[in-house]
């Protein structure tokens, strides 16, 4: 449940991840369906895949301080934020979260594009267990730092990527959550709005709160980030000083300094 | 160190802790108020003309069918079209939770990826937003009813009990179908033929009395069956119903709640990683 003060100390302990692994099956197809269950009963073939999405990783992140993550498509980032989240439960190892927290995974508010996003704020946040009181009391500001005007009473299919993630980054940092994760939301919002939430994001991290930053842009996790974790194939490789892993990320990636990685495209 | 909020730890096959879920389902009823009076918005139930729908649609229904009967039967009388209306409205109750139940937890996905929460909200949402359809209906039918002559009676207090075990069936129906939905995808394309089968085997277009003894052994196999003919008994004919198909209704139903939600709560932390 989301505090407006803060009763966290700067390195105090907000999550605890100890030999953490995730192990999941999911569906082949997009689309599972019977028939194709059906056909494929007679040949045998295989409909479900086992993905080992993360391996013994241990992490502890602070209040306070702003850790970013970064590896390559595919390195188990956002399987780690859901497990912390507790959207996933894990397979093996134990997290324990001392604090509230909320979570913008990949575009996260809005769950039914033809509601309006007033209606889908309401929801996403009654989900999340939310009072009513407590959305209400917190609308307003979400709306003005949305800068959506209007568009927040339209259906959320008529928005653009960009009025999205501008709806879904207020709603996350608005509320005030004790831990807040936030999962390459930052690289929809045009320049203005980026450092607008860049400025957010370090209000909260002096306020002592916690944040976790999922994003490939170094750039803008070189700016705000005082804690970087590189995780590849499900492990995490390295974590420490931002300059250093940033380093040893670019390096592994062969690319060097080159543009490709420095902007968010 | 102050203990942890929240600990996440591998599950193990079955159930969650129970009592914590419902503690946590519990604490988000407002979420299902919400979510059913955005959903009906949407669908512009709050408009008059939407509400106008809601009554006409039943009634244009009930007209379409009764035709059917005059055509087949020959012959008809106020009774049976009392006994069409009244069961028909009830069955599209638990027809329209099939319905909306089915993509509950699909079309959630957006929110099941983004945010920990009791899943079977959307399920018990889906049935909500068909009550809701279902009440002015009930409205229509006192209406007709009273428009026929028939005589109110107290025995038609019965119908209460019906209606809850409908809604139990139908919240059973709902979380299960939603969950098998889940791992297969095209079973919404299967639906309409199921609930016409169910239609047609449930006494709707004819009571319970007119079944052939040779096809008497199709009542066994549909929970709607005793729950339709109880429910005409108390709210049409003014008659107790059967104990023993209050009884029988009562238990199909809560069969398929208990089975329904076990399935559904043993399977739906993995729901995130299948959709």
């Amino acid at each position: 449940m989301p505090s407006v003060s803060n009763p966290h100390k700067t390195n105090e302990i907000a999550v605890s991840v100890r030999d953490l692994g995730l192990i999941y099956t999911t569906a082949i197809d997009r689309r599972p369906t019977l028939k194709a269950r059906l056909k494929a009963f007679g040949r045998g073939g295989k409909q479900t895949r086992v993905i080992h999405a993360l391996d013994h990783v241990n992490l502890d992140v602070e209040y306070g301080h702003v850790l970013g993550i970064i590896g390559t498509n595919g390195a188990g980032k956002s399987s780690l934020m859901r497990v912390m989240a507790g959207i996933v439960p894990p397979t093996q190892g134990r997290v324990e979260v001392f604090g509230s927290v909320s979570t913008l995974l990949a575009l996260g508010v809005g769950f039914n594009p033809s509601m309006s996003g007033r209606d889908n704020v309401y929801l996403g946040g009654l989900a999340a267990g939310m009072s009513r009181e407590e959305i209400d009391a917190h609308f307003e500001e979400i709306a003005q730092f949305s800068e959506l005007g209007e568009a927040i009473d339209a259906p959320m299919r008529t928005y653009s990527s960009g009025m999205y993630a501008r709806l879904a980054f207020s709603v996350a940092a608005t509320v005030r959550p004790d831990i807040l994760i936030v999962d390459e939301a930052l690289s929809t919002g045009d320049a203005k709005f980026k450092e607008k939430s860049l400025n957010r994001i370090k209000e909260l991290r002096s306020d002592d709160r916690a944040l976790i930053l999922v994003s490939h842009a170094m750039a803008t996790l070189l700016d705000v980030c005082n804690d970087i974790a590189w995780i590849h194939k499900g492990k995490l490789i390295m974590r420490g000083e931002p300059n250093i892993v940033i380093n040893a990320y670019r390096e592994f990636l062969q690319v060097g300094k080159s543009a490709a990685i420095d902007e968010d495209v | 160190m102050s203990t942890p909020l929240q600990v996440y730890e591998p599950f193990r096959a079955g159930l969650p802790p129970l009592r914590k879920y419902w503690k946590s389902l519990w604490s988000r009823r407002t979420f299902i108020a919400e979510y059913s009076r955005s959903e009906l918005r949407e669908q512009h139930f709050d408009s008059v003309f939407g509400q106008l729908w809601l009554i006409l649609n039943p009634l244009l229904l009930s007209a379409v069918y009764f035709l059917l009967i005059v055509i087949i039967r020959g012959s008809s009388d106020s009774t049976r079209y009392a006994h069409l209306t009244a069961t028909l409205f009830l069955f599209y109750l638990v027809s329209n939770s099939l319905t909306g139940g089915v993509k509950s937890i699909t079309a959630g996905q957006r929110l099941i990826l983004n945010t920990a929460f009791p899943r079977i909200m959307l399920p018990i949402s889906a049935v909500v937003i068909s009550i809701i359809k279902f009440l002015p209906t009930l409205a229509v039918f006192l209406v007709i009813r009273a428009f026929l002559g028939l005589p109110f009676d107290w025995q038609m207090l019965w119908a209460i009990p019906v209606l809850l075990i409908s809604v139990l069936l139908a919240l059973g129906l709902a979380i299960t179908i939603s969950c098998i939905n889940v791992y297969f995808r095209d079973i919404a394309n299967f639906l309409p033929y199921m609930t016409r089968t169910l239609l047609y085997l449930s006494p709707i277009l004819y009571e319970a009395s007119d079944l052939k003894p040779k096809l008497k052994t199709l009542e066994l196999f549909n929970p709607l069956f005793p729950i339709l003919d109880s429910w005409s008994r108390a709210l049409v004919h003014g008659q107790t119903p059967h104990l023993s198909h209050l009884l029988i209704a009562f238990g199909w139903a809560l069969g398929i709640f208990l089975i329904g939600t076990y399935f559904f709560l043993s399977r739906e932390r993995e729901f995130a990683v299948r959709l």
